[in-house]
């Protein structure tokens, strides 16, 4: 029982950090029955100190460190960051190179939004949906791999341009794999978002309405699931998206179920995007040609048959001038990611900001619960996407 | 403690005593065997995720790589658990937690531990908020890689299984 008076009626239930819904986090929920009066996230298990470790990085080696906490999603974040170094350092990369980069971080945004469809699937209790969801997301881990060699994280972007170039024949697997999607989606749809228990459990539960969407500053599709079109990629285009046609998808329920909606439909418009920028895709360059002439001339011959850049020395000590700061925005996949940067003229960041979405939306747990049933929780929490690694950095 | 039982007298422990003498049996050839042999399809690991590589657990119980054929399923509760993993980083306000956890696993328990964060602190090596956790819980096995691929757990699990079978992890805490 918590407070002192014996008047009082409520009980303070403790979730977590070791609980079904994939860890990471406490839920502290003040409880009157099965009636949900207070929920208070416990943050920061996963607190690993990012920020500071990249004053002690050089800027080419915090590529991975800032992928770490996004794990599901790492290319939209690399892509964040190294934007921002690109502003530091006022260079540019080749429009090839860009069209490369807008080309992984779609397909990062389709299998981020498989992996969160799949963790809300056993939130609910439905491991077909985890099953199928965890099964196709590695259709498009298998396609990035193949573009950048690793399976989640890419460190694809480089300062200037990317890694590699697209190896051949990846179009047509490319359509192949999102044929398969595409096919697979009705079936989602007949198995898991029209059955009449997952409809139970998200319709009308955990609505969020359009003002307090805006007034709470949630980013991402948890906003896009209130009606609010925001989307980064729209408001202040970057990379390739200028010249991409997409729609920024919408709901106006802002339930549990427009927020699962608006994922499958981001992944359809992504799908969509894939497919015009293999087609559409420019010759030239994936590098800067300030860094590509400083590759060592026995290596040259290798980057332009093998379309693998061979990193010149310059990337390991980059150097921004002194007191320059760069700010980038991306629409990562749970929503808008902030890069700030500082440099002080060495060749490691004097400050790195870096706001994720899911630091934005943790307001959400504590708005959205309040009223509900306890058996409510995981279907709320599930249907934020909430990745807590992202959110403690 | 003396006992009387129809004119024999047993002097001692008895608690104690019988249970050193089941622990004997246990330990003989055919009884240790069949143990082992089913302790090792019977790996469940509990749920509980400690930082990133989790998303490549969760890969590697999912379709394409299907640990659970190596009867390896992730389950909830610790308390019908055998097995805890490490998953990546283990921060301080973390390693509290995989302590409690451990302390309500029944005996006997293995722990392994996932990526270079889990071995020697990888990428986060110099942070203020980190733990390794061969410092707090004995690891068995440990799985390198940043994050370690489905296909490194799914090896992880087969050493472990063998480590059982030769008697090498016995997972009591004596």
């Amino acid at each position: 029982m918590s407070g002192a008076g014996s008047g009082e009626r409520t009980l303070e239930l403790l979730i977590g950090p070791q609980h079904p819904a994939s860890g990471h986090m406490r839920l502290v929920a003040e409880v009157d029955g099965d009636v949900v009066v207070r929920l208070r996230p416990d943050i920061g298990y996963v607190h690993r100190t990012v920020e500071k470790i990249a004053e002690t990085k050089t800027y080419l080696q915090t590529i991975p460190l800032i992928e770490r906490p996004p794990l599901a999603d790492t290319a939209n974040h690399n892509l964040g960051y190294v934007m921002a170094v690109e502003r530091l350092l006022g260079v540019e990369a080749p429009p090839r190179a860009q069209w490369l980069r807008t080309l992984l971080a779609e397909m990062n945004r389709i299998h981020s939004h498989l992996y969160g469809l799949g963790i809300h699937g056993i939130m609910l209790g439905s491991s077909t949906a985890f099953m199928w969801a965890f099964g196709d997301r590695e259709i498009m881990i298998e396609m990035a791999k193949r573009l950048t060699g690793a399976r989640i994280t890419y460190s694809y972007m480089i300062p200037g341009g990317v890694r590699r170039d697209l190896p051949p024949g990846f179009a047509e697997e490319m359509e192949k794999a999102l044929r398969y999607l595409e096919r697979r989606l009705p079936d989602y749809d007949r198995i898991f978002f029209s059955n009449p228990v997952t409809r139970a459990r998200l319709e009308g539960v955990g609505v969020l309405t359009r003002e307090d969407a805006i007034r709470l500053g949630v980013v991402g599709p948890n906003l896009r699931a209130s009606g609010v079109a925001y989307d980064v990629r729209r408001a202040r285009p970057y990379a390739a998206y200028p010249e991409l046609d997409f729609q920024v998808v919408t709901r106006s329920e802002g339930d549990s179920m427009a927020r699962m909606l608006v994922r499958v439909g981001e992944i359809r418009e992504s799908i969509r995007m894939i497919r015009q920028i293999l087609a559409r895709m420019p010759d030239g360059p994936i590098l800067a040609e300030r860094y590509a002439k400083m590759i060592p001339p026995k290596w040259r011959d290798y980057v332009r048959e093998t379309g693998r850049i061979k990193f010149p020395a310059i990337l390991a000590s980059l150097r921004p001038p002194k007191g320059a700061e760069a700010v980038s925005r991306v629409e990562a996949a749970r929503g808008e990611a902030v890069f700030y940067l500082v440099s002080d003229g060495g060749p490691r960041p004097y400050r790195m900001r870096m706001v994720t979405p899911s630091l934005r939306n943790v307001v959400l747990f504590s708005h959205l619960t309040r009223g509900c049933r306890v058996a409510d929780i995981p279907a709320i929490y599930g249907s934020l996407d909430y990745f807590p690694p992202e959110a403690d950095r | 403690m003396v006992c009387g039982l129809s004119g024999t007298v047993l002097v001692g422990n008895l608690e104690r005593s019988a249970r050193r003498a089941a622990r004997w049996l246990v330990e003989r050839t055919p009884v240790r065997g069949i143990r082992d042999w089913g302790i090792k399809f019977s790996l469940w690991p509990v749920h509980f995720t400690t930082a990133c590589c989790g998303a490549e657990f969760a890969a590697a119980s999912a379709p394409r790589f299907d640990a659970e054929r190596f009867g390896f399923l992730p389950f909830v509760g610790p308390r019908q658990c055998n097995l805890m993993l490490i998953e990546g980083t283990l921060t301080r306000k973390m390693a509290e937690a995989a302590v409690w956890v451990y302390e309500q696993m029944p005996e006997p328990k293995f722990v392994m531990s996932m990526g270079a964060c889990a071995i020697d602190g990888g990428i986060f090596w110099n942070s203020y908020n980190i733990v390794r956790p061969k410092d707090i819980l004995p690891v068995e096995v440990f799985v390198p890689g940043c994050p370690p691929r489905p296909e490194a757990v799914a090896r992880s699990i087969i050493m472990l299984q063998k480590r059982i079978e030769r008697g090498e992890s016995v997972g009591l805490r004596v």
